[in-house]
């Protein structure tokens, strides 16, 4: 069973802005990264995922539910912390968690003392009777967190969790969120526009890009060791150049290093030796990952061309019924 | 507080692990009623800080009032001897008390009922209720019937002591008992009428208007604007606009449904009027159900 799928997913908002291009995507359970710059379509994703925005093409499935006719089923099985402000400042943190459990269809005594654990388990103790008016944005995004967790989903939908928290704060907020991800049974989906972050908790990374999927992979395959050997040396690094390519190598030149093409094991040999011939001083020799950033370094025709698109909705495809 | 670091303390949740919750889960009709209470306690700012509190209190004591003052004064004329009379007086009957804290229910609504869905847009907890496992309906429905609901306790509890004190003050308890009855079902139409009148439309302009003190002045304004325009149309002369002014008004709505529901007959200012009293009900029913309308399509398409 997936837990998401999507096919064809657009959504065009009217003003003829794309947030969603066409987007097919299959998620397995676990605690998925949903990476993308800012705009990317993250959260309008989740947002259709809950049924509370309509796609203006394209479908999507939870726990092979349809989202368009079983929102209902779906939102009993899926917990939502948005990214912005939503907790009323005036009622106590105790007040509206369990005011939102009944609301989620549990009963008065099971949603005060469901309402009493998960306070707990996010980390807020006596100041969960005083008015949220007065809590710092780290309490308040735990409160979040807890009012999403509150009636036992299946599913977490996390938009900007760690949005606005100090460093301290974010650590909390990823253990946090690992925790409920790896010891509850929760599939939990994350977005953020922070690679660094997702890249600490995930166990699958989804990167969209302007409302397109880019790639979608466990996150071992994203920083999995790549075919390149970085080779920096303190002088002489143009003889060596020579000299490598000289010897059959491929070749490139990034800043202070050299960037030797990885077929199999024999480079290492070759360039060791290579540089006790010439006599150099090697600084440092090895094999570089690829970094999560490179998601989005590397595709820049892709991106440029997305790019074009949203700023010219009625170029290709449909015009855009904005009315 | 506890003094302890928060090292310590992320290693106590730790060790309470988390539990599945097996329980029953019930359902929409259980998520409307919830909000319904949600929305009656935090209309009277139950659970809620004193401030408020402060408006909803003050209200329903000017609403109360009155009543308070006509049983007190009731009970000393009795001392006084007086009592027989008093059982033949009509000082003031239910039909009035309505007309006369009508200006503070109006109040009321105007200070409250951007408490509910006001605020929900305001700090935009409406995310959190859509999505959640009910219909925008319901949540709309179950806010706007908790308003109505605070509104119709504001207007029977008055009525309540008046009742009250008439029957215990008077010499023959249970024939005053027997007189009064007669008074319990127009009393409680009209309270009723009230609440869905001036609830609804006080929820709908609190519904399109998130921020606070334009819905408030967006309140007075629906409440107490047609009435005046009324006035000077029927001046001018031109009855039939005016009568159509006096069908959409609230408040005049209300002095027809209190004329059909107690048997009285229409102010004097109403002489141009040629509709018979049961089109105010008529006008009520449509007004209610066109504000109800208005409502549900404000949340049907309102995007979080």
């Amino acid at each position: 069973m997936s837990l998401i799928a999507t096919s064809g997913l657009t959504k065009r908002y009217a003003g003829g802005i794309t947030a969603l291009d066409g987007l097919t995507v299959e998620i397995e359970p676990g605690i998925i990264g949903l990476v993308g710059s800012n705009g990317a379509g993250k959260s309008t994703l989740l947002k259709i995922l809950l049924g509370l925005l309509e796609p203006t093409a394209g479908s999507a499935t939870i726990f092979d539910l349809p989202v368009a006719t079983r929102g209902i089923e779906i939102r009993e099985l899926v917990g939502y912390m948005p990214e912005h402000d939503c907790l009323p400042p005036d009622m106590t943190a105790t007040d509206i968690v369990s005011h939102l459990a009944l609301i989620s269809g549990l009963p008065r005594a099971a949603a005060r003392e469901r309402t009493a654990e998960v306070l707990r388990h996010v980390g807020l103790y006596e100041e969960r009777y005083r008015a949220i008016g007065g809590y710092s944005t780290g309490m308040k995004q735990r409160v979040k967190l807890a009012q999403a967790l509150v009636h036992d989903p299946r599913l977490l939908l996390l938009d900007e969790p760690t949005n606005g928290l100090d460093p301290a704060g974010r650590d909390e907020m990823l253990e946090l969120i690992l925790r409920t991800g790896k010891e509850f049974g929760i599939a939990v989906i994350v977005a953020s526009h922070l690679l660094g972050e997702i890249e600490r908790v995930c166990d699958h990374l989804v990167a969209i890009e302007n409302g397109k999927l880019l790639r979608s992979a466990p996150l071992g395959s994203f920083t999995e060791r790549t075919g390149t050997l970085a080779v920096e040396v303190e002088e002489g690094r143009e003889a060596l150049v020579e000299r490598l390519t000289a010897r059959g190598l491929r070749v490139a030149v990034d800043g202070p290093a050299i960037l030797v093409d990885l077929v199999d094991e024999a480079p290492f040999d070759i360039v060791r030796d290579t540089v006790v011939e010439l006599g150099l001083a090697l600084v440092r020799m090895e094999q570089r990952r690829h970094r999560l950033e490179d998601l989005f370094r590397d595709q820049p025709a892709a991106a440029a061309v997305a790019a074009a698109a949203t700023a010219r909705p009625t170029d290709d495809g449909p015009p855009a019924s904005a009315r | 507080m506890s003094a302890l670091p928060p090292v310590t303390r992320a290693g106590n949740i730790y060790d309470l692990g988390y539990r599945r919750y097996e329980g029953p889960r019930l359902g929409r009709a259980h998520a409307i009623r919830s909000l319904l209470v949600h929305s009656f306690r935090t209309t009277y700012g139950i659970g809620r800080s004193g401030r408020a509190k402060a408006a909803p209190f003050i209200f329903g004591a000017m609403a109360i009032l009155p009543a308070v003052i006509i049983v007190g004064g009731l009970t000393i004329a009795a001392r006084f001897g007086f009592d027989r009379q008093l059982d033949d007086t009509d000082l003031i009957g239910f039909d009035k008390y309505f007309s006369a804290i009508t200006a503070i229910i109006l109040l009321f609504c105007a200070a409250q009922a951007p408490e509910l869905f006001g605020r929900d847009q305001r700090h935009g907890v409406l995310a959190l209720y859509f999505a959640r496992a009910l219909r925008r309906s319901d949540y709309a429905l179950g806010r706007l019937l908790g308003f109505m609901l605070a509104v119709l306790v504001l207007i029977l509890i008055p009525v309540f002591i008046l009742f009250v004190g008439r029957v215990l003050l008077s010499t023959d308890i249970a024939g005053s008992f027997r007189a009064n009855a007669g008074n319990i079902p127009p009393v409680l139409a009209q309270a009723a009428v009230i609440a869905a009148l001036y609830g609804g439309l006080s929820m709908t302009i609190s519904a399109y208007t998130p921020r606070r003190a334009y819905a408030t002045a967006g309140i007075i304004a629906l409440f107490v604007l047609p009435g005046i325009v009324a006035g000077i149309v029927i001046s001018i002369g031109s009855s039939a606009v005016g009568t159509a002014l006096v069908l959409i008004s609230p408040n005049t709505i209300l002095d027809g449904t209190n004329a059909l529901l107690f048997g009285g007959s229409l102010p004097e200012e109403y002489f141009f009027i040629s509709v018979p009293t049961w089109a105010f009900l008529v006008a009520a029913v449509v007004e209610v159900a066109v504000v109800v309308g208005l409502i549900l399509r404000r949340f049907a398409r309102i995007t979080i």
